[in-house]
């Protein structure tokens, strides 16, 4: 609602962009112009940061990190280890209970994980409600459909970013399954209780990301390094 | 219903912050993973080592309910290994999905379609994929308190390893 007052009615485009109007006009520009794009992103990495550091729409890392760690000691105190991987199968029980009750009484992944009445998908839901009043209150973070570093190396391709998505996410969520949990239910959680399942899983997880983002994306570093 | 209300609320909290730090934007993400932002990484560690130490306290106090996830060396390496492709793939884990979507990032919004699909088919396949990968070299829920024996000692190793992995990232990536 708010964003309706802050900004003009577009005329009636596609809903995409009526969604997420706020995402398109930042990134027009840096999308059509490649060269400006590749500046822009040079200054991030120049060592003028430092000074930039004011400018940066981002909270500073330490007092974000007291913050979060506030939160999880709170759910730690109110309700237990958090998660949020577990809010995929909430949702997917709720679902699959009208469509196939029967299927989901019978499965042994769904009888372990509480359906959408419950703390987990509350917590999942609330994560979606909070990404959303972040990114409505704030003017300065660039709401993106498209990281621009994909964009210059597999190109303006909404198809091919989102079946990349599709299938990221598909990926995220079968691991998390397997092990248990995710970056916060299983690394965060699990390292803040000291499980050396959370660690290991931590250890992993960031190496091959590592890993992953390197192969993908490489060359892009290496063009910009060159300049 | 309490409980409802406490998920929704630490979710809007948790996902406020994670928006405001950076880590909802999946080109941050990318440029962590490719050591040229050390924002995020450095966040999340000491995040966790700031929560062992308050978890700790509200242990002490006897506060709290924790439940320490078993290790299987197979499975947890191996799901480990899965995360990490579709983590660097798209720069999203399932927290950070459910708060882009949220914010409006239509590439989440597929990698959300994507998580329940996978969670799908992973729910389809436990009964055959379980006794298969996760029991044969499941060995417990074991802590770093068994190894040290100390639950302070334990608490206070993390921390140690955590802020010389905080130092080292402050070194090694560029952008710092």
């Amino acid at each position: 609602m708010p964003r309706r007052q802050r900004q003009p009615p577009p005329p009636p485009p596609a809903v995409e962009e009526r969604l997420f109007k706020k995402a398109v006009q930042p990134l027009n520009p840096e999308a059509t112009a490649a060269p400006k794009a590749a500046t822009s992103h040079a200054e991030d990495e120049s060592p003028m940061e430092r000074t930039n550091k004011q400018h940066s729409p981002y909270w500073h890392w330490i007092p974000a990190a007291f913050a979060l760690s506030g939160i999880i000691v709170f759910i730690f105190a109110t309700y237990g280890p958090p998660a949020s991987s577990s809010g995929f199968v909430s949702t997917l029980k709720g679902l699959l209970a009208w469509a196939a009750p029967d299927y989901v009484a019978a499965k042994a992944h769904y009888k372990a994980i509480p359906g959408p009445g419950s703390w987990l998908f509350a917590f999942a839901l609330g994560m979606a409600i909070g990404g959303f009043i972040a990114g409505r209150t704030s003017k300065d973070i660039p709401v993106r459909d498209m990281p621009p570093i994909w964009k210059r190396r597999f190109g303006d391709s909404r198809a091919k970013r989102y079946g990349a998505t599709f299938l990221g996410g598909f990926l995220i969520l079968f691991g998390s399954r397997l092990a248990g949990g995710c970056t916060l239910g299983l690394f965060i959680s699990g390292s803040t209780q000291l499980a050396i399942s959370g660690l290991y899983f931590g250890v992993i997880i960031f190496a091959v990301a590592m890993l992953t983002a390197r192969l993908l994306f490489g060359k892009v570093v290496q063009q910009e390094e060159s300049q | 219903m309490t409980m409802i209300w406490l998920g929704l609320f630490s979710g809007i909290a948790f996902g406020f912050v994670v928006q405001r730090v950076g880590a909802t934007d999946a080109h941050k993400m990318a440029r962590s993973h490719l050591m040229l932002d050390a924002d995020i990484p450095r966040f999340m560690l000491l995040a966790v080592a700031l929560s062992a130490v308050g978890l700790f306290g509200l242990q002490s106090a006897g506060v709290g309910r924790v439940l320490p996830l078993p290790t299987s060396i197979v499975a947890t390496g191996l799901a480990a290994v899965i995360f990490g492709i579709g983590w660097g793939l798209t720069g999203y884990c399932p927290g950070t999905t459910w708060a882009a979507a949220g914010e409006g990032r239509m590439d989440a919004v597929f990698a959300l379609l994507g998580g329940l699909a996978g969670a799908a088919l992973f729910a389809h396949l436990h009964e055959t994929l379980v006794p298969l990968f996760y029991d044969p070299t499941n060995v417990g829920q074991i802590t770093l308190t068994d190894l040290f024996g100390n639950q302070a000692i334990a608490v206070t190793m993390l921390v140690v390893v955590f802020g010389l992995c905080i130092w080292g990232i402050g070194t090694l990536w560029k952008n710092s």
